[in-house]
């Protein structure tokens, strides 16, 4: 179970650090702010700029742990990642784009087909991640990855 | 310029800081002649605070607009140069070299209720972002700007929230009971909200009773929305890495006891 946790909370991370630099950064396309936001849009924007930083460093912190309980299943994680980096997307394209009108993917030209894809290819790595976990969870995982927990090296 | 800081705040903000290094790498150097472990890496922490901190004062920022220039010494006082200056633990290295006696009330005062209170999570956070939400929500700081004693007072509350809330909230030092993780994730998170929401209003609207121009606005809001994500980012990592070691001790006494009763029982007759 930590192992599909610590992918979601690095697949939030990661959506919203692509978001961040790719789109508002390098791109230009998303306005930093675009004072058509409403408060609740602004409050819900910083909960969740702020929030996936978090989500990355714990994602990370657990997947490290649990690497070194000896209890990862790959295959769990990347179920994960997907479910994380599309349920973030699809809240972003439609929750905080529509809905609270925070700021729209591009600005200038005809919004349909970017959201269209934006939202498309979020819910085609939910799907992905459904699958992925429901065959994890079908199939026995390796031997090597339900065995004890390895101690680690150093003892004191 | 209006947010230029008195001059002697700045001349005794940087005689202390100054001091205060030169004590700190006194105290190390007492503490490993002693034979005690102490690691460099605590001193060139607690330094680089010290020069973020008189960095900060000094406002050496050149033609950035007004208010942009404010949150860059913003940014340094009270959110840089406090994480730099915790991390070196100045606290433990306090009651580790202090004279006896200072060291009985330095005692005292970390397990006493009382005085260990504003350092808890919460209130840290409310001392410090309320702060900011007064100053930047309401006519303070344009009052300020024309009272040099206001605004002394107001960077030293903005120092001394900070130095509290990354204090509180790291947990490095020995003080009467430490937060739990959970705690201190959920601060974290309402404080980085908090300070996202304020820079983000700051792009739309000054703070009352100002008149920057939207440039200086936008670039400041941007410094203090981004400034306000590094260190964030900065202290989750560092409150991550004390869960992973906590859980790695957890583990290793796990692995102890397993072994210890696994030998016992192969030694039974």
């Amino acid at each position: 179970m930590r192992s599909v946790l610590s992918g979601v909370l690095t697949g939030i991370g990661t959506a919203a650090f692509i978001d961040e630099t790719v789109f508002h950064q390098l791109l230009h396309w998303h306005h930093f702010y675009d004072k058509s936001t409403t408060d609740v849009g602004l409050v819900s924007d910083g909960l969740f700029h702020a929030g996936s930083w978090l989500a990355m460093v714990a994602g990370l912190v657990l997947y490290a742990d649990v690497r070194r309980r000896g209890t990862l299943v790959p295959r769990k994680w990347w179920s994960g990642l997907c479910l994380g980096l599309g349920g973030f997307q699809l809240y972003d394209g439609t929750f905080q784009h529509k809905g609270l009108g925070i700021h729209q993917i591009r600005y200038g030209v005809d919004l349909a087909p970017y959201d269209w894809t934006w939202n498309g290819i979020a819910v085609l790595l939910l799907v992905a991640g459904a699958l992925l976990l429901v065959r994890a969870s079908r199939r026995p995982p390796r031997a090597a990855s339900r065995t004890e927990p390895r101690t680690p090296s150093r003892t004191r | 310029m209006t947010s230029a800081l008195p001059a002697p705040f700045t001349v005794a903000v940087t005689t202390a800081t100054v001091l205060g290094c030169l004590a700190y790498l006194a105290a190390a150097a007492r503490l490993r002649t002693r034979g005690d472990a102490w690691p460099y890496g605590r001193d060139a922490l607690f330094c680089a605070g010290g020069a973020v901190l008189v960095a900060g004062v000094s406002e050496p920022w050149g033609a950035a607009p007004p208010f942009t220039a404010h949150m860059l010494t913003h940014l340094c006082v009270g959110m840089l140069a406090p994480l730099l200056l915790v991390l070196g633990r100045p606290l433990t290295l306090l009651l580790r070299t202090a004279p006896v006696t200072l060291r009985r009330g330095l005692v005292t005062l970390t397990r006493s209720r009382w005085a260990t209170a504003p350092a808890l999570p919460p209130v840290a956070a409310l001392l410090d972002f309320g702060g900011l939400w007064l100053l930047y929500r309401t006519p303070l700081l344009s009052v300020s700007h024309h009272s040099p004693w206001l605004n002394t007072l107001v960077h030293v509350h903005i120092l001394l929230a900070g130095l509290l809330f990354s204090f509180g909230l790291l947990a490095l030092d020995p003080v009467r009971h430490r937060p739990g993780y959970g705690l201190r994730a959920a601060v974290l998170l309402t404080a980085g909200t908090a300070h996202a929401v304020l820079a983000k209003s700051l792009y739309a609207a000054g703070p009352p009773g100002t008149s920057f121009g939207a440039a200086d606005l936008h670039l400041a809001s941007q410094v203090m929305y981004y400034g306000g994500d590094a260190v964030e980012l900065a202290l989750a990592a560092v409150v991550a890495y004390q869960w992973y070691r906590s859980e790695g001790r957890a583990l290793r006494r796990a692995g102890r006891a397993r072994h210890s009763g696994a030998t016992a029982a192969a030694t039974r007759p």
